[in-house]
């Protein structure tokens, strides 16, 4: 037996066993797919008639209908994801910390952070990611001016990132449950604080926007999340937008260390519980 | 007749002794509750500022340029909802009626000389009761610092028409959706169903937007639904935007969709026991 | 040099005051009331490879906390263990892979899914060879029997069968130290049979290291020749089963069986503790060194039938015991705060 697992046949394993319990229980799979799609296509008509009475959200901020469609897909893409790979997980391990479950994934010779970030994946949130394709591909078609290569190269590199950045945020607040115990504040926080994040930046201006917009850039980045990826796409590059997206690389490793930091805090006390 | 009216003021005070622990907690998930509003405000003042900029500024603080609303009414249209929604949603009273039957708990309702529906009113009520008891010092709070966005107080027949068509709210959302959950008599999954409900009350109430945004043909068709008098109705009365006989129009037939769905719950409940007693056993 | 070493371990948790809602939980954050609870109170305990050593005391004793401790689920307030080498709570990945942990109460299989696709993952994780996977499992389902369930989800299995399904997938990696935390509470006695023979005949073959805590006396009596009393987190007792009567029992149980035509004795109680009288059966209770003059005494006074004299229960012995060693704690304590002023 040589000593390291091979993390890319487990998580095979991990997506096999997930898929088959999925199709077990293949009425709920469709609703959930469904219902998914279907808040999205809400979400979509609801834009649709805000864009009969303007033609951009934000003046001069050059968020026209199809490059907000593209915002929108990427709000989808990424969000789609999370869901799918990282939320089932997350709600599990605070019922794995507070039932004393998580003892069995301390006694796994696999990094224990692996195990419990990607035990589980909801097949049917993927759904929304099949929409997404299918809106980025028209909001393209439609769109005004044609995205260099580059970009195109450039979108998913950043889609991960949003992806990481979300799952940091995710893993963090579920790891503080050891401290803070069972929270279904928890949950609601991470909702309210991501709703922030499915606007364009542009938005928040003013005297409480302009702080609101730097606390959401520098301190807890969700806005870097849908804003840099979505910029680089439905819009043609610019200078200003390099700082940015070089501030979300580094943002990203960022929260990525962070949040294992405070995951491997957690573990450490970590105190089981009565059996 | 005396004991009747004592046993339900027990259930009521023993609801509201339940939810008054959590009474901290409560306050801070209310007003965690208002957050989406922070960015419908940004959302709002950003599409107002474009529809100003293109019109080459020239209409003053955005004027009335979605169907009749100002970037102001928006905002207090939302807030509204918020009170709206407050008074008409029922959260798992469908689903927990569904629930019941499917796992034979709604025999004791057969055996025991209680109504089912009056019970769940009660308990509703109670629910409810206390969520305002706890929440109106948040809900108070955020009006308070929102009060720009409102035109003023309206004149009294106006306030008198949103108190009623907040408690109608209340009675109406009450009795459809327990008209929902006994379907659970006649189909055994409903919750695709109730999903299907949800979505469309979500974007047909008024919720999501003012309904007067919809465009021709569906604008007409939600008209004659009575997911409007959920969030919307309220909401539009009190900044004005229905009044004189059309008001008074809007009130009676929201009368007659209540009316409509108690005889519906009613009929579906009797109809359901003799349905469920068939079942043996 | 002993399996596993242990000096000094102690644990001890703050429960603090439960406090309900986020609005609490944040006043929480700055204003805590707590208390101190010492779960495992200092250790000293050396286990040779190839034993097999059961931990009795009752509930809350710290046995479990023990086991999770040199499982590295937990890290101690005090002291130090080795196992093979390792230092548990470090969780080194070397360590994971050489040792088991089975918990009675608790389930670590998918619950939707057939065992074997659990067993798969297992597979994964802890990087087994396809046919030594292969053999290994095969061998274990043969000796407990549940070939036939391998295909079934687990949630559809009775509580014995998921646990054996449970010791396979502990077992599949051929660990070296197993740690088995009540492994047959809540079964019947039949699984509770098949679970003491499997267990017995698996170490005997493999000659590992076993750990066993249990309530049940026939699961150590069936399977370990050395017993280690823990009762409020020390140790009490460290010897084989036997030796617990011996040391800690002052009694015997005295069965007499009287002529069916005889007169009803009178004044039993002059010889001992009368625990059941029904004539013409009574049993009395002797303390132990006086049971020949005892027993001479009763024969002389009456006609008896038939006589026994047996070692009280053990269960009943062992809760004595641990009532006394709490009494014996708790004084050791009091003096011990009165000597440091």
């Amino acid at each position: 037996m040589s000593d390291r697992p091979n993390y890319l046949l487990v998580f095979a394993t991990f997506a096999r066993n997930s898929l088959v319990r999925d199709m077990t229980f293949r009425a709920n799979f469709l609703i959930d797919a469904v219902s998914s799609l279907s808040w999205m296509l809400m979400n979509l008509g609801f834009y649709e008639l805000i864009f009969m009475s303007t033609a951009e959200i934000g003046a001069q901020s050059g968020w026209h209908k199809y490059q907000f469609f593209i915002f929108l897909s990427t709000t989808l893409f990424i969000n789609s994801v999370v869901q799918a790979f990282f939320m089932p997980n997350a709600s599990e391990l605070s019922e794995l910390i507070r039932t004393g479950n998580l003892d069995f994934a301390l006694l796994k010779p696999i990094d224990t952070q692996f195990l419990v970030s990607l035990a589980k994946i909801e097949w049917s949130s993927l759904a929304n990611f099949l929409f997404a394709c299918g809106l980025v591909g028209y909001s393209l078609w439609r769109l005004d001016f044609t995205p260099q290569p580059i970009q195109f190269v450039l979108y998913p590199i950043y889609l991960a990132c949003g992806v990481a950045m979300l799952y940091s945020l995710m893993i963090a607040l579920s790891s503080a449950s050891i401290w803070l115990g069972r929270n279904q504040s928890l949950y609601d926080f991470w909702f309210y604080i991501t709703n922030f994040s499915r606007y364009p930046m542009e938005i928040y201006r003013g005297p409480l926007g302009t702080p609101l917009r730097w606390a959401f850039t520098f301190v807890i980045p969700v806005l870097i999340v849908v804003n840099v990826p979505a910029r680089l796409l439905a819009k043609p590059l610019s200078a200003e937008n390099w700082s940015l997206a070089g501030f979300a690389l580094v943002a990203t490793a960022a929260s990525l260390w962070a949040s294992r930091w405070v995951f491997q805090r957690a573990l450490a006390s970590y105190r089981s519980a009565s059996s | 007749m005396y004991a009747k009216a004592h046993t339900w003021w027990t259930i009521l005070r023993i609801s509201l002794e339940e939810r008054l622990v959590y009474r901290g907690d409560f306050a801070l998930g209310t007003l965690m509750r208002f957050l989406p509003i922070v960015t419908q405000v940004f959302l709002w003042k950003a599409i107002f500022e474009a529809i100003e900029f293109s019109r080459g500024g020239a209409s003053a603080a955005g004027g009335e340029a979605i169907a009749g609303y100002s970037y102001q009414d928006f905002i207090a249209y939302y807030l509204l909802t918020m009170i709206g929604r407050a008074f008409s949603s029922m959260p798992g009273l469908a689903s927990g009626i569904a629930q019941q039957i499917r796992n034979g708990e709604i025999k004791k309702f057969l055996v025991q000389p209680i109504d089912l529906v009056g019970f769940l009113l009660v308990n509703r009520l109670a629910h409810k009761l206390v969520y305002y008891s706890v929440a109106i010092g948040p809900f108070a709070l955020v009006f308070f610092l929102c009060r720009g966005f409102f035109p003023g107080w309206p004149d009294a027949t106006t306030v008198l028409a949103f108190l009623a068509s907040l408690v109608m709210g209340f009675l109406l959302g009450f009795f459809l959706e327990a008209t929902l959950g006994m379907i659970g008599f006649w189909f055994l999954e409903v919750s695709s169903l109730l999903f299907v409900y949800m979505l469309f009350s979500f974007f047909f109430s008024g919720h999501m937007f003012p309904i007067d945004m919809l465009p021709g043909v569906w604008e007409v068709i939600v008209e004659h639904l009575p997911l409007k008098y959920l969030a919307y109705f309220p909401a539009a009365v009190f900044l004005g935007k229905v009044q004189g006989p059309e008001l008074a129009r809007a009130l009676w037939v929201e009368l007659a969709w209540i009316l409509f769905f108690i005889v519906a719950s009613r009929v579906a409940l009797s109809r359901g026991y003799r349905r469920y007693s068939g079942f043996g056993g | 040099m002993a399996i596993i070493e242990i000096s000094a371990l102690a644990k001890s948790y703050c429960i603090y005051q439960k406090q309900e809602g986020l609005l609490a939980s944040v006043r929480g954050l700055f204003h805590r009331q707590y208390r101190t609870v010492e779960a495992v109170r200092g250790i000293d305990l050396q286990v040779e490879q190839g034993e097999f050593v059961a931990f009795l005391g009752p509930n809350g004793a710290g046995k479990t906390t023990t086991l999770k401790l040199l499982s590295g689920v937990i890290t101690p307030s005090g002291g130090e263990a080795t196992v093979m080498g390792y230092v548990p709570w470090k969780r080194e990945n070397a360590y994971r892979r050489r040792f088991a942990l089975v918990m009675g109460q608790k389930n670590q299989l998918w619950w939707d899914l057939p065992a074997q696709e659990s067993f798969r993952l297992h597979q994964q994780i802890y990087r087994i060879e396809p046919e030594r996977f292969e053999r290994t499992r095969d061998e274990l389902v043969d000796l407990l029997d549940v070939r036939g369930l391998l295909g079934q989800p687990v949630r559809e299995l009775s509580l014995g069968e998921r646990m054996k399904m449970e010791l396979i997938a502990a077992l599949l990696h051929s660990p070296e130290v197993l740690f088995l935390d009540e492994p047959t509470i809540g079964l019947d006695v039949i699984a509770q049979h098949n679970i003491q023979v499997f267990l017995r005949h698996y170490q005997q073959l493999r000659r590992i290291t076993i750990l066993l805590t249990s309530h049940y006396m026939k699961d150590v009596a069936a399977l370990c020749k050395r017993v280690v009393i823990i009762a409020q987190g020390r140790i009490v007792y460290d010897g084989s089963l036997a030796g617990i009567i011996d040391r800690f029992s002052g009694y015997k149980v005295v069965s007499l069986l009287f002529p069916a035509d005889s007169e009803p004795p009178r004044e039993l109680s002059r010889f001992g503790e009368v625990l059941e009288e029904q004539f013409p059966k009574v049993k009395l209770r002797i303390n132990r060194r006086t049971v020949p003059d005892v027993l001479a005494g009763i024969l002389a006074a009456h006609t008896i039938e038939d006589v026994s004299v047996e070692d009280p229960p053990l269960e009943e012995v062992i809760a004595e015991m641990f009532s006394l060693a709490g009494e014996q704690i708790a004084a050791n304590e009091r003096a011990e705060r009165i000597a440091s002023g």
